[in-house]
Order: C-alpha cells, then structure tokens, then sequence
C-alpha cells in the first residue's frame, strides 16, 4: 500500500472514506465492515478471528466474547433497592446524611439545599445460590441466576445528569460526538454476518412519555464515519426504517429492477472508472439481502412455546423489552457484533414501590430468561451480556422519606451493574460500597474501567485502539488512566 | 549521554523513487517536517508547559537546538551530532522515542529520513505556514487562469496534465448542482450552444448566481457549521423559533453581503450603531448552540457551555483551529495557551443570558418575518380546498345518511343495547387474587394479602361484530370495607392501567390494542394525591390511575374506554382485558366489578351520556306509529345520529383529518405571522468576570482573564479589540492568516468534495498541509482583495478549466492519485443527502420553489419521534404543497435528525467536514421514502402525458428530466425497454398491485385504464431516480 493511502487513511474522515471506497471497489469487501485490509497496522495479523474483519484485521489478543449483547437501562436503577443491601440504614431512617459520608456530592438542582435523609430500602434482599449474592426480592428471577452473573458493586462515574452521564457511560465522554462503544467495535471488528449490520439497536415500546429520550447520539458513530453507527431495530412494519417495498411491488420486480439498476450502474462504472459505482452496487445488494434478512430474523413464529415460556407473558408483546431480549439471542445467533437494548423509565424520584417494581417486572424474568437461554445454547461463553445504566440513586429520600410517596435522586458515586458470559467470572460479586451506598469502598470501577474491560474481553487493547481525529488520536476511554478489571475475568 | 551513529547506517535516500506523488526537492519545515514532530514529539515536548517532559520543547528551534550540557538535541547540519535521531531509531525500550507508553509507533523509515535530510540541510525553521499571512504568488499575465497555473504546475511535477472538459450536460449539470442545489431544466442543456465559447458559460454561471437557489445552497452549508436546528436539544428539546435567521442567511448569500459584513453582523450586530433589526438578527448565529433544560441541570453550568460552544465554533468556522482542545490545558501542538482560550470567552461571557432553555432563552429579539405571510397565503388556499372537498363529500355522506336512519329506526324498533355483558373464558391475576363469577356477569375477588395485583379477563368472542369500546363498573357490596369497594383498609380501589391484548390460537405472539380515550362519572383524590384521573390509566405509569375515594362510596361507578380503532376478533382470536392495580396503596384493588362492550364508535363511547341509538329508542317509543317519522327527531339528535353514522364513514373521515390537518396546519402558518422570538445577543448591563476554568470544569474559576484575541493569529491591542464588534473586525481583519484561508477553503469544498486543506476544521500543527498551498493563497488574498466578495470566489472557481475537467478517471490515475489530490480530473462524488431528495422534488416537477417561511415536514416513516419519546412528539408530515419544500426548509429535531437524510451534520455541534458513506440504508431510503416514489410516480405521469404511445421517447423524456441527457440505445435497449415490459405484463393481470404500488403520498390512484402502464412507467422512474450518475456530482 503506497503511504498516500496511509494518510488519506489516518487523516480525516472524508480521507478515510475514499481510502475505503477505493478498496470495497476494488472487490476486497462484501459489504459493510467488510475491510479486510488490516490499514491500521499497516500489515496483516496472523489471527484473522472474523468472517469479515474491520480496521483492527483480527484483534491482538484471542477474544473472549464475540460479541456483546449490552441491556441498558435508562435513568438511574437504584442500587439501593435492588443490588446493594445495607441493613444498617433502618436504624439510620430519618436521620440526616453524616456530612463525612456526603462529603461534598454535587446534588442535582431537584434536591440541592434541601435536607438529606436516609431512607432506607423499600424492597428485602436475601442471598441468592452458592456464590451468596444479594438481590433483592423485586427482581426474583435475577437472583435465581446470581450464580451465572457478576455484579459489580463498585461501579462509578462523574456525571450527574441523565444526558451527560449516559453520553459517558454509552461513548466515554460526557460531551455529544463522540463514538459509541458499539460504533468502535463495527469499526473495530467488522461483520461476521453479511447480511445484517453489525450493531443493532432495540428500544422497548412504552406508552409513557419518559422524562429521559434516547437520543440517537447513545448509538451513533460520533465522528466515525457514519456507516459505524447503531442501525435502530424498530417494533413496527418497517423494523428498519425504510426496508420495506412500497405495497404493489412484488419481490420478483424489485429484483428485476436492481438487475435493470446494476446493468446501467456497470456501464456508468466503465466509462467513468469511478469504483465507488461499484461499491454502490454491492450495497443495493446488500439491501436486497437485507430485505429477505430482516424479516426473517424479526419473525419468531419459530421460537417454541418453551422460549415464550421462558422469557415470560411479555415477550409475546413485540417490542416489549422481553420480546426485544428473544430478539437479542436471535442476533446473536446470527453472529451480530454488538446488540443494545434500552430499557427507559428507570428515572425513580418517587414512588419507588409502584414505580421501581414496575420497570423490574418489565425486565426481570426476560434479563435471566437471556442468560439461561444462551447458557443453554452455548453462545454464552462467546456472549458478553451487560445489565446497567448511567449512574445509582442516593440513600436520602426525596419528598418524603418515609412515606411510600418517597423517591431517590440521581447519584454518580456509586452504583451497581451486572456482566455475565464472555470471559467473565460467574458467581461473584466485586467491590463494594460504604454502610450508607454512597461511596465506593473498595475496588472502583470507573466508566471508564468498564470500557477498558469490556474491549479486553473482545481482544482489544483499548489503549492501542484509536482513531485520528482532528489531528488527536481519540479512544473510548479517554485520555484519563483507565484500567482492566482483571479480577472479574475468568 | 553517549551517542551511537549505528542508526545512520541504515538511512537511505529514495525520495526520487518512492512515489511519483511526492518527487524528490528540498526538504520543507512545514510541510515534510513539523508533521513528523508535531505528531510524535508535541504532546510531552510542546506547546503546553503543564505536560511538558524532561524541559525540552521542540516547537520552538531555540529550544530544540540549545546546548544541554555537552549535547543538543538537535544539531543544524549534523545529523550524527542530534540527540534525536538516535532517540528515534533507538532499539532500547528505554531510550526510544516516542516512548512505548504514549502508545504511539517507532517512526517509520521515511521519517526518520526525512528528519535527517532536514538536520543536514540546516534545520531550518519556519512558523506554521497557516499562521502566516496569506501573500498572492504572482501568476503570469496572460497565461492561464490563475487556479489552472497553481494546479498545472503542481500536475507538471508529476508528468500529468489536466483532463479533458467534461461533457456539456454533465457541466451544466455540474453548475447547476454546485450553485443551487437542483438539477438544470432539460430545456436549459437541450438549447445551450453545441460549440460553447466561455461567454456562454459565463452567461450560464452568471444566471445561475442570480438565481434566489443559490443563497438556499449556500445557505445549508452554512447551517452545518453554525449548528442551526428548530429545537433545542437534550432532555425537553423545545421547539424554538430561530428560522428566520435561517432566512436571514439565504437573503445574504443572495444579496451578496460581503462575508467581513456578513461576519461582523453574525458576531455583534447587536453592538452596531443605528442596529436594524437584521443585523440584530444576524447574531442568533452565535445562539444557535443546544439548549440543556434537563431538570436537575444546573443554570450556570449549562451558561459556560454556550459560551465555550460560541469560542469553539468561531476557531471551527472562521479560524480552523481546534479550539475545543484548550479548554483544559494549553494546546499540545498550536500555540495557544488555556488563558488565550479563556480571553476569548470573555467577548461572549457578558450575553445577557441565564441559561435557562425552552422559552426562557434570553435575549430574545421580537421579529415578523417577511416570509410569513406566503405560508399562511399557501395554508389558506389549501384550507379553501379541503374544505370545498369535504363540503362535497359531506353531501354525499348526508345522501346515505338517510336510508341509514331509516335503517337504523327498523333496527332498533325492539329496542337497542347500548352495552353487552362480556361473558370472560377465562379469569386469572398475576400475583394470586382469586376472581370468581357471579350472577349478571358480575366478577368479585376474594380478600387477599396481595398489594397489588393484576385482573386479566379473556373474553373469546361477543356478540357483536366488533367492539369499539368497553365499559366498566364498579360496584360497592356489603362485605367490603364500609361498605365500599374493596377488602383494604379503605375500602377504596385503585385502577392504575388498564391494557388490551390479543392473542390468536396457535401463535405464540400478541398484540396490544390502543386505547384512545378513558371517561367516568367521577374521579376523586387518593391519600396520594396523584391518583385521581382515569385518562391516567392509558399509559405505562402506575403512579398515576383512576380512584373514586372522596366522592359518594354507596354508588355504582363507572368508567368507559374508547378504542383507538374498532376490533374484530377472528376466529381463534381471544382479548385479554387487563386490569391492573399496582398503586401505592396496599390491597386497594377492586371486589366487584363488571365489564361489557359496545360497537357503537365516536361520542358513544368518549361519553358517559346515552348513545345517539339510545336516544332514538327512547324517542321511537314515546312514538305511537308503527315506525318513527324522521321528521319528528329534532335537530340536536340529528346531528348526533349523523355524527355517529359519519364515525364508520371512510372517505368523510379521510377528507375530514386532512381538512383538520390543513387547518391546524393553517394555525401554525398563523403563529409565523406574529413577532417571533430568536434567540440573539444582546449585552449585559455590568459585564460578567472571566475566570479561566480549571480543566474546563464550569465553576473551579481560575486565573482572572480580560477580553483580547489570540496573539498567535494576530496580536492586537487589549484595548483596540475589547468589544464583540471589534472581535468580529478582527476576525476579518486583512492581517488575519486564518479566515479568508479557512473560508476559500470550504467553499472550494463545495465544488470538489475535499478541501485544499483536507482537514477543513484543522489549520493547526496537527492539520493536513494544502495540497496547493500557493492556490489557497491566492484564493485567500484574492476574496480579501474583492471585498469579501463570495459570488466572485464562487465564479472565479468555476470559471477555471481546473473545475471543469471531466470526472471520469483511468485506473492508472486512481491509483497514482486515489483521492484526487492533484486535480488531475474534475471531482467525482456522491451529492449530499439533501440535494439527492431536492433533486427528486425538481425533476419531478414536485418542487415547491417558495424561499424562506417556517419550517415543514417532509414524509418521514410513522412512529419515530413516537418511539423516541415515549409518544411526547408526534411527527405530522405536511400536507399540500408545503410537502414538497426544499430540505433546507424542512423541521430539524435535534435529538432525532430526519430520517430522509443520511450523512448530513448532526447539526448539534458545528461540522465542516461533510460526512460520505456508502451503505445498504442509504439505499433502501432512495429505493423506498415516500418522497422519492411519489416522485417516480409524478415523473411517470408526466412521462406519459409527454409520450403516451412511444415507449423510447417516454425514456427519453425520464432521461431528460433525471439526468439531464438522452439515453444511450444500450441502455433503453438492452435493460430500459425490457424493465417496462416486465413490469407492465405483471401489472396487466394484477391490477390491485398496480393501483396499490401507484398510490403514493398525496396521489390518488390513475384511471384503472391506465394503471399498469402508470405503475410499469413509475418503476422505471423509481430505478433512474437510483441510478449513481443521478446521484452523483460528476
């Protein structure tokens, strides 16, 4: 490859593009992701791991997960209710929040100025399997699988409100633009599957108007090209936007047309020499494909009455979070690189007993119905599976701490998140957090170290993985050390 | 330290060999070197003193070459002599640089020459050549245009010449796309001269600059870079109403606004004397950021962002500096310190501003647009239409009205059920209640230790054909608490949502039903005072529901649902009616209660009062003739009687939404008309202090700082610049190195794809050096010498032969010359999303041509904005002709960009590098978006009309209209002529597919007649509008 190409490559997107172009037009590639050129290292790793590898051509380490199926959940679960069981705060109830524990916490202008007291937790929690774990009796179907999953007691991050935090928490930065982590694995890894985009998007359907939206940028590609970003999978007729053929056009007449299309884009190509006309061929044919793909994978008429079963009433609902759980396995079967759900409304300043236990009902069974499936179909070992959102709640009631009413407010310090499959330790539980859930008392998880983690497990060194950008090599994590949590690996 | 000349050994001189692109010559500082080191060496050996390794910096030659105890690091003229190249070519993990821990590679090869041929050759320096003032290269008089001398000497170097010019259609086609956006009229290309001489041209270019399309072209450029959206952004993302600022900056692209004028207005038009309300309008530029309204966001926070925002999109679009990158540290590679950042915040730090987002974004300027009034003009005339078109269809309507009354009077002479019981299959909760039957279809649950619970109740089938709405009633019993409702504490019930779902025998999915509308008798207050309505059951939040608690507790109460849509239930199919009772309060869930359903729609079921039927029963038997005389139902119930048989009416529904849209559509036109508020700037009283942010955290103020520019552009004076106007001065000050560069640049963007500079946002160290440094000069002082004068850089670009050359490449140039660094071929590359769908719009003949006005909505797929807010927006696509407005009109939202566009700027932060990519999405958006086939489908009417018997002129005309030029007998022949065949023939012997593939947007279907030969017709027009060359900048 001649070094004209190299900096074209390195340097800005649009340079970036053409280098790209060039080479899927030059019949290297079959379709997205699909550069097989290893352009970052500038020669060819031994270990070609993927069908169809991105910019990393293979990964510098053997991957644990193949990929990850990521279940977000949008709005701040508490922790407190939950995962992290402090029997200490009832005999703590009311009383205000010892200035040495809160130690400075920025609050939000919700509950800035006002009193803090401790509410303890409306929900009981006992121990779950061999491996002890607490969870709490609002999620019963998680703790009947603790002994599969990691949680991670420890989990911290530095922003306070929703948008920045899960701009953090989903791309590494709290400020818009940059790429998310699923954008950084397509264009990291590439496809293992032609006919399906390499990251997938699923939003549960609800009827009410959530306080936090999910914006696009939770799955863009930042300043990757966009060809990288989240492809939405919607609930819908159309479960990718515009996939469908107009009514009245038979299958058998959309291929003729693109065969009409081809045969005048081929000759375009011939006199004008430009290969990105055939780039554009392959990717009308991509979309073909697409069209036959999508459906097919949407359509669970094949799953068994057992799955149905298994993942509870819900997911026979499609675009509940449950129906959209059967989806992520389904992808995953498919060899899917990155799967994210969304789960909103976790945002609970108040009502915790009707509001909390309400998202847990959405999520529960179907989260540990994912789990046990893929255990039982083997993609476990290659899956990683992430449960968690953007940040805890705080152990002060808001409104009234001891009324029902009572809720929680946002909390950055400490949280809770759980992992499974993937390389990563079943049956444990790491780090932990002060009596009150309020800071981190032993072995912290940034944001940050979840990233770095997270791309170990997929074979990556995060912090050889970078991508030029107005003239600064970006990673996911950042430019603050960031470290792999070794000890929850297995 | 000790020296190893080892390394030496290895260097070999091959710059003649390896590349044609780069032949051997001296060795630049600028260009061959600071790239090296700046990228390698600046991030610890820098600019920023606060990361600086060891006390060496290597931006400067004093420090680099200074003696540093017996050894220098770099010693001119002695490469065996400079600490560097041994440090570079190290083998010593400890020794190497850079080090192993920056995660950056060891130099290449070529590096490593390159920096020791400079160290031989003197090392010589030279400041950053963008920070230089711009001087004009003198160019021969006579000889070739100016751009094509810089461009053939370049080429020279490189034994390569210019291409041919470009074929005639593809030129103007070229044109018309870079100066207005839209494809030439086919008249335009058919009746321009065969042997053009360059006065045509200039005609052509002259004409095209004229036109009122350019300013829109030019236009969405610049809404890119000044991040401009109709919403605020983040968690409330509030519509706001700054487009006519968007319409201020079409008008000045087409008056020409000189663009230092058109600067200084963007940047404190505000501050000039005499203001008028356009140049205050003007400076809504600097407030088109994102606004957080987030809840718990704190004010001042969400304040330091904006202003941050201003000072990094002025360095993005005027300056090309990376200015983002010193808010928490002095620059690593440019020299610009964090306290030269903070002074330039503080010209933007005294806006008379809070912070606050939504409708309380001061300063505001009060501002009627002159482009209001054609947009109620357009929405009125529509409105005239919709409602002569319901008008008449009411007529019809009220025709079949009668012998439906008469119809109904039969029916309903033995009387009339306004409700049937529902008779369940089944009964079954969630957490374990137990319901039973009782007489009278009533259904009671037993006490139980429950909180909360949900009652499911399946019903198979009903009696009626379908059900529209059901009813529920709640009665108080004996063994209940007091008497009340239920077996709690209170007594009392609580409904949090009710849900329909339908499940069919045999498949393992359901499907939920929508429920439209709830009403009862009454709704009290529960102890927890959000519990009152039952409209708060429709949706997912079980904090909020429907109680009785306050009102009469010896009262059967009731509640009526409304359906979204009526239901019949096939065969197999059976509805499961979810009660759910998850409040708060412990075991208020109800102990009897009974269920029936209606299939009467509309007022029946949005109201607790009887039915219209029920009604007419009643009057029927007050009658004593055998059959009621029509003439004796009064006025009112006639109209509810009317009104009920108009519900299950499908065309005066039809006409009757699109006379509401129009007319709500109407409303909103109105609601231009008045003042509307932009966000503007607008100075404080007292000046606010600027503190530099320690690590750009809002709030840990630092060193106190003073307005003044950043001296490494050009120093100036505190006291000369310490106003936002003479900020805006300075930035278009002739003795600026940056802007004319940077803006010569974007625009030269435009008309290539790519840059001179290809890191348009990059004119820093770290940036790409020009691929014709001394054509960007002389573009540069060329627009500054003009007066700024932009429509001449535009001309003075597309008159060169450089511009016009033919975009077809051989394959040895693509792979001498990829990216088209040299300009040995006109620029070939796929049109901006936009421009594909205003293309569309104007072949087809769609195209609404009105400029400026409030924004529209084209088609966009159903449910996204729905999904993406939980149901908090809901996108409504225009309708008449507002539909068919150019994108640089339509509504951008900027949590959730138009799904019609692909690859646009995200619109959030500023963006100067245009994004292109190639995927399957991008297909399936031109292959199948409603706007894209409505415009196939009007091609292929217009299509037919012009050739209604000869199939080759129908494509001859397609191929004018999409691509401006015949069809070559190769492409009609071998693949056009047969598509039409195939089609037709399918859609001969399936009519229903032709109607249904022909209805489109707001199309109705053709003549039956005509339909195959419409629908075959629109095939072929949906492929050409697919093609590449159509899509294409050529």
């Amino acid at each position: 490859m001649s070094d004209a190409e190299i900096s074209g490559l390195t340097d800005s997107g649009s340079g970036l593009d053409v280098t790209r172009r060039y080479f899927l037009g030059r019949g290297a590639g079959v379709g997205l992701g699909a550069m097989a050129l290893n352009l970052l290292n500038g020669e060819t790793s031994g270990r070609q791991t993927f069908a169809a590898p991105g910019r990393l051509g293979g990964t510098p380490f053997a991957p644990r997960a193949k990929r990850i199926i990521f279940l977000t959940q949008s709005g701040g679960p508490s922790q407190i209710e939950l995962y992290d069981d402090k029997p200490g705060l009832i005999a703590m109830a009311g009383k205000e929040l010892p200035e040495s524990v809160r130690n400075g916490q920025r609050l939000t202008a919700m509950t800035a100025g006002k009193a803090q007291l401790v509410m303890p937790s409306h929900s009981q929690f006992r121990r779950h399997g061999e491996s002890g774990a607490t969870v709490s009796n609002w999620l019963p179907h998680t703790g009947a699988i603790a002994d599969d999953l990691c949680f991670v007691k420890s989990m911290t991050t530095d922003q306070i409100n929703h948008a920045p935090a899960m701009t953090r928490f989903l791309t590494g930065h709290h400020l818009t633009g940059r790429p998310s982590i699923g954008s950084w694995f397509s264009y990291g890894l590439g496809s293992s599957n032609r006919d399906l985009p390499d990251f997938l998007v699923l939003l549960s359907k609800m009827k009410r108007g959530s306080d936090q939206p999910l914006y696009d940028h939770y799955w863009g590609s930042g300043f990757l090209p966009s060809v990288y970003q989240g492809v939405k999978l919607r609930s819908a007729k159309d479960p990718v936007l515009y996939l469908r053929d107009p009514d009245g056009l038979p299958r058998h007449l959309r291929r003729n047309m693109l065969d009409g299309l081809s045969d005048l884009n081929q000759l375009r190509f011939e006199q004008t020499g430009d290969p990105e006309i055939e780039t554009r061929i392959q990717q009308y044919e991509m979309a073909y494909r697409m069209q036959a793909s999508v459906p097919e994978l949407t359509d669970v008429s094949d799953e068994t009455e057992s799955t149905f079963e298994l993942y509870g009433p819900d997911s026979r609902r499609p675009g509940s979070y449950a129906a959209n759980c059967i989806l992520a396995r389904r992808l995953a079967e498919r060899g899917v690189r990155f799967i994210q759900l969304f789960h909103p409304d976790w945002d609970h300043h108040s009502r915790l007993r009707s509001w909390c236990t309400a998202r847990c009902r959405d999520t529960d069974q179907a989260s540990a119905a994912l789990v046990q499936d893929l255990k039982q179909r083997g993609l476990l070992e290659d899956t990683l599976v992430i449960w968690g959102g953007e940040f805890g709640r705080g152990v002060a009631g808001q409104g009234k701490w001891d009324s029902p009413e009572g809720g929680r407010d946002h909390h950055p310090r400490c949280y809770t998140i759980w992992m499974a499959g993937g390389g990563i330790k079943p049956g444990t539980t790491y780090g932990a957090t002060d009596d009150f859930s309020y800071n981190v008392a032993e072995n912290p998880v940034h944001v940050r170290d979840l990233h770095a983690t997270v791309m170990h497990l997929m074979g990556i060194n995060h912090e050889q993985f970078s991508y030029r950008f107005q003239g600064l090599d970006f990673r996911l994590t950042g430019v603050e050390e960031s470290k792999v949590v070794h000890d929850i690996l297995a | 330290m000790k020296f190893h000349s080892l390394c030496l050994c290895l260097v070999v001189f091959v710059f003649a060999t390896h590349s044609r692109t780069v032949p051997a010559r001296d060795i630049d500082f600028n260009r061959d070197v600071r790239p090296i080191i700046s990228d390698n060496c600046f991030a610890c050996h820098g600019f920023d003193k606060g990361t600086r390794k060891g006390e060496l910096r290597l931006d400067q030659r004093e420090a680099a070459t200074e003696d540093r105890g017996g050894y220098a690091v770099i010693v001119p003229g002695k490469p065996e002599e400079s600490a560097l190249l041994e440090r570079v070519t190290s083998t010593d993990p400890d020794l190497v640089m850079p080090p192993a821990d920056s995660h950056k590679k060891p130099l290449d090869r070529k590096s490593v020459e390159v920096l020791t041929e400079w160290i031989r050759q003197g090392a010589p320096w030279g400041q950053h050549w963008s920070f230089v003032k711009p001087e004009r290269a003198s160019v021969p008089i006579d000889g070739p245009h100016p751009i094509d001398f810089f461009v053939q000497q370049r080429l020279a170097e490189s034994q390569l010449e210019l291409a041919n010019q470009a074929a005639t259609h593809t030129l103007i086609r070229r044109l018309s796309f870079d100066l207005t956006g839209l494809p030439p009229e086919p008249n335009l290309v058919q009746s321009f001269p065969k042997s053009q001489t360059s006065q045509d041209w200039n005609r052509l270019i002259d004409q095209l600059l004229a036109s009122p399309h350019f300013g829109e072209r030019m236009a969405m450029w610049w809404l890119d870079g000044a991040r401009y959206s109709d919403t605020d952004g983040f968690q409330a993302d509030s519509t706001r109403t700054n487009w006519p600022w968007r319409d201020w900056v079409v008008d000045s692209f087409n008056q020409n606004k000189p663009f230092d004028e058109f600067t200084i207005e963007q940047f404190a038009g505000d501050l000039l004397p005499g203001a008028t309300s356009e140049q205050i309008l003007a400076t809504c530029f600097h407030r088109n950021h994102m606004n957080n309204g987030e809840g718990g966001r704190d004010k001042e926070e969400s304040r330091v962002d904006y202003v941050l925002d201003r000072v990094n999109t002025t360095g993005t679009v005027f300056l090309g500096l990376t200015l983002g990158c010193t808010q928490c540290h002095d620059h690593k590679f440019d020299p610009i310190s964090q306290n030269d950042y903070y002074s330039l915040t503080a010209y933007f730090n005294s806006i008379d501003e809070t912070g606050a987002a939504g409708g309380a974004a001061k300063p505001y300027l009060k501002y009627k647009s002159p482009y209001a009034q054609r947009a109620v003009d357009e929405a009125s005339a529509l409105v005239k239409v919709t409602e002569a078109e319901l008008a008449s269809v009411q007529k019809l309507a009220e025709a079949e009205f009668v012998p439906w009354l008469d119809e109904q009077i039969r029916r309903t002479k033995d009387g009339f059920q306004p409700w049937t019981t529902i008779v369940p299959t089944r009964l079954a909760t969630t957490e374990g209640y137990q319901l039973r039957r009782e007489p009278d279809g009533i259904i009671a649950s037993a006490p139980a230790d429950f909180s909360q619970d949900d009652f499911v109740i399946t019903v198979a089938a009903t009696e009626l054909d379908r059900i529209s709405g059901l009813r529920l009633e709640v009665f108080p019993h004996a063994s209940h608490t007091d008497g009340k409702y239920s077996f709690s504490e209170t007594g009392e019930f609580i409904l949090t949502n009710v849900k329909l779902l339908v499940r069919k025998n045999g498949s393992s999915q359901i499907r939920e039903v929508s429920l439209a509308s709830a009403v009862a008798d009454v709704e009290g207050v529960g102890t927890d005072s959000s519990y009152k309505t039952v409209r708060d059951t429709l949706d997912d939040d079980p904090r909020k529901g429907w109680t009785t608690r306050t009102k009469p507790s010896d009262v059967t109460h009731t509640a009526v649902f409304a359906l979204e849509e009526p239901l019949v239930l096939a065969s197999g199919e059976e509805l499961d009616i979810v009660l759910m009772q998850r409040s708060l309060a412990p075991r208020e869930l109800m102990g009897r209660f009974r269920l029936s359903a209606t299939d009467q729609r509309g007022a029946a079921v949005r109201s607790l009062s009887p039915m219209p039927l029920e009604q007419l029963v009643k009057l029927q038997a007050a009658t004593e003739d055998s059959q009621l005389d029509t003439s004796k139902i009064d006025s009112e119930l006639r109209k509810k009687l009317l009104g009920q048989f108009l519900e299950d009416h499908a065309v005066w529904q039809a006409a009757k939404l699109r006379n509401d849209l129009a007319k709500s559509q109407l409303g909103s036109a109105k609601k231009a008309l008045g003042d509307q508020n932009v966000a503007v700037l607008g100075e404080r009283k007292e000046q606010r202090r600027t503190h530099v942010l320690e690590r750009g955290v809002w709030n840990k103020h630092g060193e106190e700082v003073q307005r003044s520019v950043l001296p490494a552009v050009l120093k100036m004076p505190a006291a000369e610049v310490s106003s936002r106007i003479e900020l805006g001065h300075w930035v278009v000050s002739r003795e600026n190195p940056l802007t004319a560069r940077v803006i010569s640049n974007q625009v030269w963007q435009l008309f290539f794809g790519a840059g001179l500079v290809r890191t348009p946002a990059d004119f820093g160290l770290q940036g790409e050096s020009p691929t014709h440094p001394e054509l960007l000069d002389w573009l540069a002082v060329e627009f500054m010498e003009s007066g700024w004068d932009l429509k001449h850089l535009v001309r003075t670009i597309v008159t060169s032969q450089t511009y016009r050359q033919d975009s077809a490449v051989s394959e040895e140039l693509l792979e001498l010359d990829p990216e088209n660094r040299l300009l040995a071929r006109g620029a070939r590359f796929r049109l901006p999303s936009w421009m594909i769908r205003d293309a569309a719009l104007k072949s087809s003949g769609l195209l609404n041509e009105a400029t400026g006005g409030p924004p529209v909505f084209p088609y966009q797929p159903p449910g996204v904005w729905r999904d993406q807010f939980m149901g908090r927006f809901v996108y409504q696509p225009s309708i008449g002709p507002a539909q068919y407005r150019r994108t640089l009109y339509a509504f951008w939202r900027r949590t959730s960009a138009p799904t019609f566009l692909f690859d646009s700027a995200m619109r959030r932060t500023c963006e100067v590098v245009p994004r292109r990519t190639n995927t399957p999405l991008h297909a399936l958006t031109l292959l199948n978006d409603t706007t894209s086939l409505e415009a196939a489908r009007t091609l292929a009417d217009a299509a037919i009309a012009a050739a209604p018997d000869d199939l080759a002129r129908r494509v001859e005309f397609l191929f004018w209209r999409v691509l401006s030029r015949k069809p070559a007998p190769n492409e009609t022949d071998r693949v056009l002529l047969g598509q039409y065949n195939a089609a037709k023939a399918y859609y001969d012997k399936h009519s229903e597919d032709a109607a249904a593939f022909t209805t489109v947007g707001q199309l109705g279907s053709p003549d039956q007649k005509m339909a195959s030969d419409v629908a075959a017709t629109m095939l072929l027009a949906n492929l050409l509008l697919n093609l590449d060359e159509g899509m294409t900048h050529e």
